[in-house]
C-alpha cells in the first residue's frame, strides 16, 4: 500500500497579551494563518476551495468559502486572519513583595530607603485550557538593586540565571490542563535614593499544540490527478455491461464522494440514473474503484458520468502565545523629620512652657499610611496630658484617631517620660500621605526648674509604614539628640545683718534682711543665724516668721526655712534677743544661707 | 459673693455688698478704660504710669473715693487734682484695712512704658468677702505671690513691660489659684496660650479669658466649695 499523503490545512494562531504592573490584563489579541499545504511530491491540486461554513464567526473572515486556486506539489497557499479573544489561554501573575518575611494578603509594594528589603517574587503561570501547554519559556528581568538572589522553589521545570542580561530563565516544563506552575525567587533589595524602581519585566512564550483560539472548522474541496471513465462492453447480443471506473492517479489520498452514471435512452427519452453511489471511499494513490450495470440496447448505450472526489485533508492547529508583563514600579518609602522647641532654650531654675513641634515629612516616593513617633522627654520636664496633643495631616488639623501614650502615665516632672504618638490607617480617613506631604504633632511641655550644669536630651524616633505594613521607614535622632537649651541665670541671695540695742537694758534687736537678688527663683532656702551663749531668743517680728531654735555648744542657732524665694523676694526679720546676767558683748557672726 | 468686673486691659472693679474697689483705671492710647463717673469707694493703683493711674483722679473726685498707691503714684495723683485727703500711700507688706477690705501690697517691679527702666509696681493681695485675689496687673516679677493663698489670680501675659506668658503660667502653677485671669496681652495668641498651658499644667486652676464688660462672680458654696460663673453684665457702680 502506498504512503498515505493528505493535504494539510494548517491553523497556526498566535496570541499576544500584555498585562499591567499588578498582573491585570491590559490587552489581548490573536491572529491566525490558515494555510493549505500540498504535501504531494508530484501532484498538483487545483480548484482548491476552503470551506469555513459557519465557523468563521469571531474571525476577520467575511466569506464562508475561500478560494485557494491551484497549489503545486510541495507548495502551500495561505491567508491570515484576526481572531477576537478576551484573554490568553495562559494566565501569568507576579507577586513582587518587597517584604516577603511579613506575611500579608496583599504584597508590599515599596522599598524602604536604606534597609535590606527581603524581596520575594512569586510568579505563576496557569493553563486555562483543557489541553496541555508546552514549550514554555519565561524570562524575568532581575533589577540591579536586587542582590543575594536565590530561586527558592519551582513547581516544575528548570531555571538558569543569565548574568549578562540579569535574567532568570524558567523553562523545560509543561502545564497540564487547568493547572499552574509556580516559581519563587528571593532576593535582598537595597535602595539608596528615593527614585521609583522597576521590578523587572516578564516575557513568557508558550505553545498549545492542537489548540486554537478561533472556532474555525475548515474543510476543503479540490481536484487532482484522477481518472474516470465508462467502459461499455457487449456481453451478449444487444446486452451491454457498463462499468464506471475511477483511478487515483495522484500520490495523495483522495476521497471519492459521489459516483453517478446516467444512461441516455436510444429514443432520446429521459435520462436514467444507472449508478448512484456515495462511497466516501478513501483511495490510496493508484487505487481504483469501479461500479457497473447491465442493460439491453441495440446500439452501444450512451452514458454520462458525474463523479465527485477531493484530495483528502487533515487539519493541524496550534496556538503560539506571548505575554509581556509591564514592570511594576516600586516607589521608595523614606521619611525625614524636624523637631523644634519654642522657645529653644529656657531659663535655668525656671518653669517655662515649651512648645514642641515635630514634623515628619514624606521625602520618598511612596504613599504612607501610618506614622509612629516616639519622643523621649528627660526629667525636669512636665509632659502634657494626652488630650492636649494636636496633630495635622497634610496641612490640616487631624480629627481622626490619634493614639497618645505617655509612660509613665503622669505629669511628674521628676522622672523621664516616653511619649508615643500613633496615627494609623490614614487610607481610611484622610487618605495616605503623599510624597512631599507631612504629619505634624504639637504639644507643650513645662520645663521644670532645669539645672544649668545638666543636659536634657530629648531623642526621637519616627517611623512610617506603607499599607500593608512591612519594614518601617525610619528617621531618628542620636540618643542624646535634641537637647533642651538651658539658659543659665544667676542665683544670688543677699543677707544683711544689723545688731541694734533695744530700748530695755540687755535687750538687742537683730535685724536680718534676706533678699533674692538673682534672676531666678531659689527653693528650700535655709537661713541660720547664731545667738551667742548667754543670750536668749525672745521674739520675731513679723511673728509668722518665728524660727526654729537649735541649741549648739556655744549658743543657739535660729533657723528659718522657706520653700522658695522668687527674684525680688525680700524678707526683713527683726529678732528680739535678751542678754543674761553675764552675757557680755553680743558677738557678731554672719548668717549662713543655703538653698537648692 | 465677690463680683469681679472687667473693663479691659488691666482694669477691674471688685465688688461686694460692703464695698467696691477699682483697680488700675488706666488710660490706653488716650482712652480711659473706666468712665470718669464710675462710683466706687477705693481706687488702688499699682504704679504711677498712665496705663495704671489713668483717670483715677477724676473718678476719685467724682465718687469721693480713696486712691491708694505707692509714693510716686500718690504724688502723681495729687498732681492730677486728686484731693489730698483722699490719698493714701501704701507701704510694702503693710496691710491696709477697712470694713470689707484688706489689701496687702508687695513691692514688685514693672518696666516703665515711659522710660524703659524698671520702676516699682505694687502687687496686691486683696481679701474681700472671704475671697483672696492676687492682682499683678502690671508686674514684671512675682514676689511672694507664688506661695500666697489665692483664689483668683490676675496676671499679665503680654511680656515686654510685664510678665510674659511663661511667667504667668509658672506663677499660677505655683500659687494654685482656682481661677487664673490673663490681662495685658499684646497679641491674641498670648491669652490663648496662657489658657492652654494652664489647662495642661495648672493642676487646680481654671483659666478664664474675660472680655471687657464681663463680670466674674466667685463664691463659696456650702462654705468650702469654690464656685465661679461669668456674666456679661456691665460693671455696676456701688
Amino acid at each position: 500500500m502506498s504512503e498515505r499523503k493528505t493535504v494539510v490545512i494548517d491553523l497556526e494562531e498566535t496570541e499576544k497579551a500584555a498585562i499591567g504592573e499588578l498582573s491585570g490584563l491590559k490587552s489581548a489579541e490573536a491572529r491566525g494563518i490558515l494555510s493549505v499545504n500540498n504535501v504531494s511530491d508530484r501532484s498538483r491540486i487545483w480548484n482548491v476551495r476552503v470551506l469555513l461554513e459557519e465557523s468563521a464567526g469571531g474571525t476577520s473572515f467575511s466569506e464562508d468559502t475561500l478560494s485557494a486556486g491551484e497549489i503545486d506539489a510541495g507548495a502551500k497557499w495561505e491567508t491570515d486572519y484576526k481572531v477576537d479573544i478576551r484573554k490568553p489561554i495562559l494566565t501569568l501573575t507576579e507577586r513582587f513583595d518587597t517584604c516577603g518575611t511579613v506575611p500579608t494578603d496583599k504584597p508590599h509594594w515599596a522599598y524602604v530607603y536604606g534597609k535590606e528589603n527581603p524581596v520575594k517574587i512569586t510568579i505563576k503561570v496557569k493553563n486555562e485550557t483543557d489541553g496541555q501547554l508546552d514549550n514554555i519559556v519565561l524570562n524575568k528581568t532581575i533589577p540591579p538593586e536586587l542582590t543575594m538572589m536565590n530561586v527558592e522553589s519551582t513547581s516544575s521545570g528548570a531555571t538558569e540565571f543569565d548574568e549578562g542580561t540579569r535574567t532568570i530563565i524558567w523553562k523545560d516544563f509543561v502545564v497540564y490542563p487547568r493547572e499552574e506552575s509556580t516559581l519563587v525567587i528571593s532576593a535582598t533589595g537595597n535602595v539608596e535614593d528615593t527614585d521609583s524602581r522597576s521590578a523587572g519585566e516578564i516575557v513568557v512564550t508558550y505553545r498549545g499544540e492542537d489548540q486554537q483560539r478561533s472556532g474555525l472548522t475548515p474543510d476543503m474541496t479540490a481536484l487532482t490527478e484522477f481518472l474516470t471513465g465508462i467502459e461499455t462492453a457487449e456481453t451478449e447480443p444487444n446486452q451491454w455491461e457498463c462499468i464506471l471506473e475511477c483511478s487515483n492517479e495522484s500520490d495523495l489520498m483522495v476521497r471519492l464522494d459521489k459516483a453517478e452514471v446516467y444512461l441516455t435512452p436510444e429514443d432520446d427519452g429521459e435520462k436514467q440514473k444507472m449508478i448512484d453511489d456515495a462511497p466516501r471511499m478513501e483511495m490510496f494513490p493508484n487505487q481504483e474503484w469501479s461500479s457497473k450495470f447491465e442493460i439491453g440496447s441495440k446500439s452501444p448505450p450512451k452514458c454520462n458520468q458525474e463523479v465527485v472526489y477531493t484530495p483528502m485533508r487533515v487539519i493541524a492547529k496550534r496556538v503560539l502565545g506571548t505575554i509581556e508583563k509591564t514592570p511594576q514600579k516600586l516607589p521608595v518609602a523614606r521619611i525625614d523629620y524636624t523637631k523644634e522647641f519654642d522657645p529653644p532654650e529656657v531659663g535655668s531654675f525656671d518653669k517655662t512652657p515649651v512648645e514642641v513641634t515635630i514634623e515628619v515629612k514624606n521625602v520618598g516616593s511612596a504613599r504612607l499610611n501610618s506614622f509612629t513617633v516616639e519622643d523621649s522627654l528627660p526629667d525636669d520636664v512636665m509632659p502634657p496630658k494626652p488630650e492636649h496633643v494636636t496633630a495635622w495631616v497634610k496641612g490640616r488639623e487631624y480629627s481622626g484617631e490619634l493614639e497618645v501614650a505617655i509612660d509613665p502615665e503622669d505629669q511628674n516632672p521628676e522622672v523621664p517620660h516616653k511619649m508615643t504618638f500613633k496615627i494609623l490607617n490614614l487610607k481610611d480617613s484622610v487618605g495616605e500621605v503623599e510624597p512631599g506631604e507631612t504629619v505634624k504633632i504639637n504639644y507643650a511641655i513645662m520645663a521644670w526648674r532645669n539645672r544649668p550644669e545638666k543636659e536634657y536630651p530629648s531623642p526621637i524616633c519616627c517611623e512610617a509604614h506603607t499599607y500593608p505594613e512591612g519594614l518601617a521607614a525610619e528617621s531618628a535622632s542620636a540618643e542624646d539628640g535634641h537637647k533642651i537649651g538651658i539658659l543659665y541665670k544667676k542665683r544670688s541671695i543677699s543677707t544683711k545683718k544689723g545688731i541694734n540695742k533695744g530700748s530695755d537694758p540687755g535687750q538687742f534687736m537683730v535685724v536680718l534682711v534676706i533678699e533674692n537678688k538673682g534672676e531666678v527663683t531659689v527653693e528650700n532656702v535655709e537661713v541660720t543665724d547664731w545667738i551667742p551663749a548667754g543670750f536668749e531668743y525672745v521674739s520675731t517680728d513679723p511673728v509668722e516668721e518665728a524660727p526654729m531654735e537649735k541649741p549648739v555648744d556655744d549658743g543657739t542657732n535660729l533657723v528659718w526655712s522657706w520653700a522658695r524665694m522668687n527674684p525680688g523676694d525680700k524678707k526683713r526679720i527683726n529678732v528680739g534677743v535678751q542678754a543674761g546676767e553675764d552675757a557680755g558683748e553680743y558677738e557678731r557672726r554672719e548668717p549662713q544661707v543655703t538653698s537648692d | 459673693m465677690l463680683k469681679i468686673a472687667y473693663f479691659g486691659k488691666t482694669s477691674f472693679a471688685l465688688e461686694t455688698k460692703e464695698t467696691t474697689v477699682l483697680l488700675n483705671p488706666g488710660t490706653w492710647d488716650g482712652e480711659s478704660a473706666v468712665p470718669d463717673d464710675f462710683d466706687c469707694r477705693v481706687i488702688i493703683v499699682t504704679n504711677h504710669e498712665d496705663d495704671a493711674l489713668g483717670n483715677a483722679a477724676e473718678i476719685a473726685v467724682n465718687s469721693k473715693a480713696w486712691i491708694l498707691g505707692n509714693e510716686s503714684t500718690i504724688e502723681r495723683a495729687r498732681e492730677r487734682g486728686a484731693k489730698a485727703w483722699l490719698l493714701h500711700t501704701l507701704k510694702p507688706e503693710v496691710p491696709y484695712e477697712i470694713p470689707g477690705l484688706k489689701v496687702t501690697p508687695f513691692s514688685l517691679q514693672k518696666r516703665s512704658v515711659e522710660t524703659g527702666e524698671n520702676i516699682e509696681n505694687l502687687g496686691l493681695h486683696i481679701e474681700m468677702s472671704t475671697m483672696k485675689v492676687s492682682y499683678l496687673g502690671d508686674s514684671l516679677v512675682r514676689g511672694p505671690f507664688g506661695h500666697l493663698e489665692t483664689n483668683v489670680m490676675i496676671v499679665p501675659v503680654g511680656g515686654e513691660h510685664a510678665f510674659p506668658v511663661k511667667d504667668a503660667v509658672s506663677l499660677c502653677i505655683d500659687a494654685l489659684p482656682q481661677v487664673g485671669i490673663p490681662v495685658r496681652w499684646t497679641s491674641e495668641d498670648q491669652p490663648k496660650k496662657f489658657a492652654k498651658y494652664i489647662e495642661q499644667f495648672g493642676q487646680k486652676t481654671t483659666p478664664l479669658l474675660m472680655e471687657p464688660g464681663q463680670t466674674l462672680e466667685v463664691q463659696w458654696a456650702a462654705g468650702h466649695e469654690f464656685r465661679h460663673s461669668v456674666s456679661s453684665e456691665s460693671p455696676e457702680p456701688e
